[in-house]
């Protein structure tokens, strides 16, 4: 059974814990392929982790609110792909530029710690 | 884009969602979810509660959302005041009694710092006020002194120039009258170099100041009225700009009237009108103006340097006019706040002293009344932290309330405050400076809401820490039944007796003021004050025709006495003098006289008063020894003089008194009034010894005096002293008529400087009499206070224990307790801790009585002390037994269903 809230129990992979900070950065993420509704949001990023991400349903809705107060999304109303009233969040110009630096921080931070880990003993 | 929309854009920005927006959007996400589960397979019901468990309640999701967002402690802190507001609606006896225990503190708090802020800090409405200063020169043998000196116009563009002065005022004073009415009314005139408007910087509450342009075709006839005078002779009327105004029977226009706070210059006398300067050339028929400066300096010049700088100018000056300058000098730049700073600050530092102390007893009545509460909140306060409140919650939510508190009373102090703040200026007004006006305005409102959250943490930190610390279980059971002793008395016993040993203190400065205050009254004066008036005329300087006719010594004795007659002939008037500058409680000039013709290497001084030889009869002032002149020695002048005891004691020792020879230099000016006999160089004989009056304030020892006929010196003006029968007042209008009938356009001062009083009036004004007046008063009710307010204390706490107690008495007087035991037992924490308060108060007392003596200048009396101790315990001791009553009142079986 597909659940985007996965059952402690029976983990179909290990389920990996995200860093402080970073649930933001992967929203943004999603956002910027296109305007999604919450929940759509919390689909897409399950979908391209490969379900692996353990998203706590609190610290996702806190996420967005944060977000959409720094005004780095914005939320509109909308019609969901089933005829429902939804609430759509698109990147605006403010979130395109933090997701941007974001990206470039991450992607740095993350060689530079790769870099050192990988380092053999006798590249020292 | 409109306004409207920009506006409407910004609040969308910054605004939160509204609550159903935030929770319609959660619920389709949930129901996005159900439905997926529903799709694969789960039936409706379970897909439901799935759904809800794993995202949560839609309910719940709108303080996710203000948690998010930064607005929960907000939340949190408006639920803890509205409950806070509630607990005190709830409450509403322990509200009030908090409240207003602090609505007293901060209120007299508040209204001290408005007084200060308005008399030390912001004084005068002056522009660079900080920066004006007063040029005075320092006579080197008289240095507590100070003189000020008039410049020529000359000499006053050469100071304009002067490289740390910024601009120079030059002003000068004289009395004018208003003509062209029925009377004559005298009134006070500043003439002002033309500069005034741009020195001052003070915006005129109509019309305009005085301009530069006023000073074409020498001076235009144009006047600026004071506000007051603006008050009493037009009724404030708002289209005075552009009528006339005849002075002196000349015709000014008026341009403008002065704000209120606008009163220059309160040193020298506040004007009525102000007028061009340039108008004193053609008026006086003078060869130069003189001035008299103000200076304001450039920004950042310091006083040091601007001495260092103007001190050759001013000798140049001295070398032009020798006489105006003493002999040995230097100059001095003086604040013009300096007048007031030295006694006002003393003055407010004690009315500070006493207004913290009034705060501390109120924050200290505020923790007693939330511990003594406290404990029939232990239960509420046990389900909190049971069902998951951390202390800090608890703590945070106690101190919300003590805060809601304060700010209550905050709000009605500041309230009362404004009246509180004007009641030392009503009662002491010579003591601070007519131009500070309290209001109250934005700094006085910070300190005051800075105030009230200092005081709320500060009286509700104890009792919240105290409350919130203890384990739920024990409480939760229910209270407990039975003789069970509280744990938290101690702590009020430590406030109680805080509280009872200030309340001494202020107690005890209260008895001590109001014993040096009716010390002061009961002081021998060495004349009678009561019903008599000083009358204040001015001959008419202004009136060629009038002034012709009493340019002799002989026609303006005649004048004056025909005034005198006329006055005199009024029914009801007993005895009229006449006399100029001897008005007590501070009477003649300071002048240097010789003995026997001998010149002492150190001259001696003494007050010399011109008077008629009525004087004495008038004030009842008492002979001693001798005589005092006749009327016919009167008019002619005679070299004659009459001393008071002061006198006889200090020169005495080596003459007979009634034998002595004096001269007096300082009479023998170059003023053609003079008696010009051939007796012109020769010593005035002494012929009598009167007894002291006060002549150097009331609260000073009478120095040396002597009495010489008024017609040895002729001024432009004299005083009459007027005794009647009853209340001189009455009998103003008709002297006035008595006045008029002797020359109709005479008239007679009224207010200021040289004005129309009684002589008990004379005395109120007096600034010793007045701070110890205000102190009496003040103290008093600050002590009354504090004395209510820990009356209040000790009355709650025995009330709120016998209250909680109510079935351990019943159970003790069951069991065969005496009544007085159980009495003892209800009011005895209480009681020690009052006691020994006292005793701490006591002891404190005596310590701060020799600091109190050096800023009362009166010391603690220890009769005063153990009055004030003996006031405060019997009022405990009530304040006691009075709720400890209701111990033994209650039938012990009703005590023991009280649960």
């Amino acid at each position: 059974m597909y659940s985007p809230f996965p059952h402690r129990g029976e983990p179909l992979t290990k389920p990996v814990e995200l860093p402080q900070g970073t649930l933001e950065m992967l929203i943004l993420k999603a956002v910027s392929l296109g305007p999604l509704h919450g929940y759509g949001i919390l689909l897409r990023i399950q979908q391209i982790s490969g379900e692996r991400l353990e998203i706590l349903q609190g610290s996702f809705y806190t996420a967005i609110y944060r977000l959409e107060r720094r005004v780095w999304i914005k939320g509109e109303w909308g019609e969901s792909e089933n005829n429902r009233r939804a609430r759509f969040y698109s990147l605006t110009a403010a979130g395109t530029r933090q997701l941007k630096a974001e990206t470039a921080k991450w992607t740095d931070m993350a060689a530079v710690v790769a870099g050192i880990l990988n380092k053999k003993a006798d590249e020292i | 884009m409109s306004l409207l929309a920009a506006i409407r854009k910004l609040w969308h920005s910054i605004a939160p969602r509204s609550h159903s927006d935030v929770e319609e959007e959660f619920r389709s996400t949930l129901d996005a979810y159900q439905e997926d589960l529903i799709r694969q397979g789960l039936p409706e019901e379970e897909a439901r509660r799935k759904a809800r468990i794993d995202l949560g309640q839609p309910a719940a999701q709108n303080e996710t959302y203000r948690d998010a967002i930064g607005l929960r402690l907000f939340d949190e802190l408006g639920g803890d005041i509205r409950y806070g507001l509630r607990a005190l609606r709830r409450n509403p006896g322990f509200a009030a009694v908090a409240v207003l225990s602090l609505t007293l503190g901060i209120g007299a708090t508040t209204a001290m710092f408005s007084l200060i802020y308005a008399v030390l800090l912001h004084p005068f409405p002056y522009a660079g006020a900080d920066r004006i200063m007063n040029p005075v020169i320092i006579d080197e043998q008289h240095p507590d002194e100070p003189s000020w000196f008039p410049l020529s116009k000359a000499q006053f563009d050469d100071l304009r120039l002067a490289a740390p002065v910024d601009s120079p005022l030059g002003f000068n004073n004289s009395h004018m009258e208003i003509t062209g009415g029925a009377l004559p009314e005298e009134i006070f005139g500043i003439y002002l170099t033309e500069n005034a408007g741009t020195f001052f910087g003070v915006r005129p509450l109509l019309g305009r100041n005085i301009e530069p342009y006023d000073a074409e075709n020498g001076g235009h006839s144009v006047v600026v009225l004071n506000y007051h005078f603006w008050q009493r002779h037009f009724g404030g009327d708002p289209h005075i700009i552009g009528q006339t105004l005849e002075i002196n029977h000349a015709p000014y226009t008026i341009i403008g009237v002065m704000p209120r706070s606008f009163a220059f210059n309160d040193t020298t006398g506040v004007g009525d009108v102000y007028l061009p300067g340039s108008l004193m050339r053609g008026l006086f028929n003078v060869p130069y103006l003189t001035y008299i400066p103000w200076i304001k300096l450039r920004p950042h010049v310091t006083l040091a340097a601007a001495n260092a700088a103007l001190e050759p100018i001013v000798r140049q000056f001295a070398r032009q006019h020798p006489e105006r300058f003493p002999d040995h000098w230097h100059l001095a730049l003086q604040p013009i706040i300096v007048p007031y700073q030295q006694e006002t600050g003393r003055t407010l530092t004690l009315l500070v002293a006493g207004v913290v102390l009034l705060l501390i007893i109120g924050c200290a009545n505020c923790s007693i009344l939330l511990l003594a509460r406290g404990r029939a909140r232990q239960h509420e306060l046990a389900i909190r932290s049971a069902i998951g409140a951390s202390r800090w919650r608890i703590v945070r939510q106690l101190l919300v309330e003590a805060v809601v508190i304060s700010c209550t009373g905050a709000v009605l102090g500041v309230a009362a405050s404004y009246w509180l703040a004007k009641l030392p200026l009503l009662l002491s007004p010579d003591s601070f400076p007519a131009e500070s006006v309290i209001r109250i305005n934005a700094p006085i409102l910070a300190f005051s809401v800075a105030l009230a959250l200092l005081c709320g943490i500060l009286f509700g930190l104890v009792p919240a820490l105290r409350l919130s610390r203890h384990d739920s279980a024990s409480m939760l059971p229910g209270r407990q039944i039975g003789v069970v002793a509280a744990p938290a008395k101690h702590r009020w016993s430590v406030l109680i007796a805080a509280q009872v040993a200030l309340t001494l203190l202020l107690v005890a400065t209260a008895g001590t003021a109001i014993r040096s205050f009716l010390h002061l009254m009961q002081m021998p004066l060495g004349y009678d004050p009561a019903n008599v008036m000083k009358l204040g005329i001015m001959l008419h300087t202004h009136d060629p025709g009038e002034w012709g006719r009493i340019q002799s010594r002989e026609a303006r004795t005649a004048y004056i006495e025909q005034i005198r007659e006329k006055i005199a002939s009024v029914p009801g008037v007993s005895t009229v003098a006449v006399g100029t500058d001897a008005t007590p409680p501070y009477t003649g000039t300071e002048s240097s006289f010789n003995i026997d013709g001998t010149r002492d290497r150190e001259q001696p001084q003494a007050r010399v008063m011109l008077v008629d030889q009525r004087y004495f009869a008038a004030l009842r002032i008492s002979v001693l020894e001798g005589r005092i002149w006749n009327t016919d020695e009167n008019t002619r002048g005679d070299f004659i003089a009459v001393v008071n005891h002061a006198f006889a004691t200090r020169y005495r020792s080596s003459f007979n008194t009634l034998a002595l020879q004096l001269s007096i230099p300082g009479l023998t000016s170059k003023n053609h009034y003079q008696v010009t006999s051939a007796q012109s160089t020769a010593a005035r004989q002494i012929i009598g010894v009167v007894g002291d009056a006060r002549n150097d304030g009331v609260d000073r020892p009478v120095v040396p005096a002597i009495y010489v006929p008024y017609t040895a010196v002729m001024l432009p003006y004299v005083q009459f002293f007027v005794r009647t029968q009853g209340d001189p007042l009455t009998y103003l209008h008709a002297i006035r008529g008595a006045i008029a009938s002797v020359a109709s356009d005479q008239q007679i001062s009224n207010g200021g400087f040289n004005g129309t009083f009684t002589l008990n009036e004379a005395i109120e004004r007096d600034a010793q009499y007045s701070r110890q007046r205000l102190f009496s008063i003040l103290f008093g009710v600050f002590s009354a206070m504090a004395l209510a307010l820990a009356l209040v204390g000790i009355f709650s706490v025995v009330a709120y224990s016998v209250a909680q107690r109510t079935t351990e008495f019943g159970v003790r007087l069951a069991l065969g307790a005496p009544r007085a035991h159980v009495l003892w037992v209800a009011a005895r924490i209480a009681l020690v801790s009052a006691a020994a308060g006292i005793v701490i108060g006591l002891a404190f007392d005596s310590f701060l009585g020799a600091v109190l003596a050096h800023w009362m200048q009166s010391a603690f009396a220890a009769g005063s002390l153990f009055a004030a101790a003996a006031l405060l315990a019997l009022s405990a001791l009530l304040a006691c037994l009075l709720p400890a009553r209701h111990a033994i009142a209650v039938p012990p079986a009703e005590a023991l269903r009280h649960e």
